[in-house]
């Protein structure tokens, strides 16, 4: 039972009150936390069977090491996630054995198959990227002091991620050709995946827990700005085209095409010329998940049932 | 398959506050001491211990933080 009303706690954590353990949760923080946690731990869960199967394109040995080493990352960052989550009440046994594909809360862009090495490197470059921002911003603000330190970690390494895409859209971009087409295109449908990622344009969001409880301080609106503050000089320092670029009248990022709009899965695709669509249509798309949303859960999933039958009893 | 949860704690240089700086679910003792060496992997650790939750004792106070949010004392 917690010591404070759900006003009580909102104005103790704005005025700096740092949230230890479950009990001096209200239920509407537990259940904000919840939320945050799980979308964070599935989404670093997520992206390691997205990254193992396109590290099988890399060019060299040392390479591949590099790649792997990001997936140990992300799979222990979805470690912390997870056991912070079991601390609260919940079950990381079913959050991450127990549920089905569809069930999954990470965002739409870790339900799409990376082909070549160029969309690894660009995932690293973007998604990653937008992990950071999200990230940073719950490290700096958050209310919930066992994740700000757990964060410390996470944050070093997300960086390196970010470097690693970084140096290798340099790379293949300066060769020119082929790799540079290869970069361009993986641009081309990633760039506006990310800007989604985000989600609802804050004119359109209600009332967040998530501000609320400070648990973060950004808007989605403040965070895409952030992602695209790096990303969109970026691309223009490597001559890559991003569909956005600064209006100094607004003194912000603009997006050049409808947003929302229509996306081709199978052809990877955005509907530019079809015009916007509502968010309505976004969720739907969401809610049906990607191509590989099935196939990335199960790889996760398969070998629990069989390994735990065969050590059960001997190690009780 | 039964699990037991272990918190990691490490120090960076001699000299450095051992710290708590994180956990793991592992069957035994050995497998809990590979999981917190590859999941901790940010630092080149001067020293890393891994204990089991459930040892963990209260000294002063059986409500504060660090017990709490790991279930309470035994």
């Amino acid at each position: 039972m917690s010591p404070f009303t759900e006003d009580e706690l909102k104005k103790n954590v704005h005025e700096g009150y740092i949230v230890e353990s479950p009990e001096e949760m209200t239920e509407g923080y537990r259940k904000a936390l919840v939320v945050q946690l799980t979308v964070q731990a599935d989404t670093e869960l997520m992206s390691a069977p997205a990254y193992w199967m396109a590290a099988r394109y890399a060019p060299s040995t040392n390479t591949q090491v590099s790649a792997h080493a990001i997936i140990q990352d992300e799979l222990a960052h979805a470690n912390i996630g997870y056991r912070l989550l079991e601390d609260i009440g919940e079950s990381k046994q079913h959050l991450v054995y127990g549920r089905q594909p569809h069930e999954f809360k990470h965002p739409y862009g870790f339900d799409q198959p990376l082909d070549n090495w160029a969309e690894l490197v660009v995932a690293n470059g973007f998604f990653d990227r937008a992990g950071i921002c999200l990230l940073s911003d719950v490290f700096q603000n958050t209310s919930y002091g066992p994740l700000k330190r757990a964060l410390v970690k996470v944050d070093m390494e997300e960086t390196f991620h970010l470097r690693h895409g970084e140096v290798w859209m340099r790379r293949l971009t300066k060769a020119g050709g082929e790799a540079k087409d290869l970069v361009q295109r993986a641009v081309d449908w990633m760039f506006p995946m990310t800007i989604e990622w985000f989600g609802l344009p804050d004119a359109l969001k209600r009332h967040s827990g998530q501000l609320g409880y400070k648990l973060k301080a950004l808007t989605n609106d403040q965070l895409r700005q952030t992602w695209m503050a790096s990303t969109v000089p970026l691309c223009e320092q490597l001559g890559l085209n991003a569909p956005a670029h600064w209006d100094e009248q607004r003194g912000e990022y603009v997006l050049e095409y409808p947003f929302p709009c229509q996306y081709d899965v199978a052809d990877k695709r955005w509907a530019f010329d079809a015009g916007e669509i509502s968010w309505d249509d976004v969720f739907k798309r969401w809610k049906g998940r990607g191509p590989m949303n099935e196939i990335y859960v199960e790889s996760i999933q398969r070998s629990r049932g069989d390994v735990g039958r065969w050590l059960n009893g001997k190690v009780a | 398959m039964i699990e037991i949860t272990y918190d990691v704690f490490a120090r960076k240089n001699r000299g450095d506050q051992l710290s708590h700086v994180g956990y793991v679910d592992a069957l035994d003792d050995e497998t809990a001491k590979v999981h917190a060496w590859t999941t901790y992997s940010e630092e080149n650790w001067f020293e890393m211990c891994v204990v089991q939750r459930s040892q963990i004792i209260p000294v002063n106070r059986d409500d504060g933080p660090f017990v709490k949010a790991r279930g309470g004392p035994e």
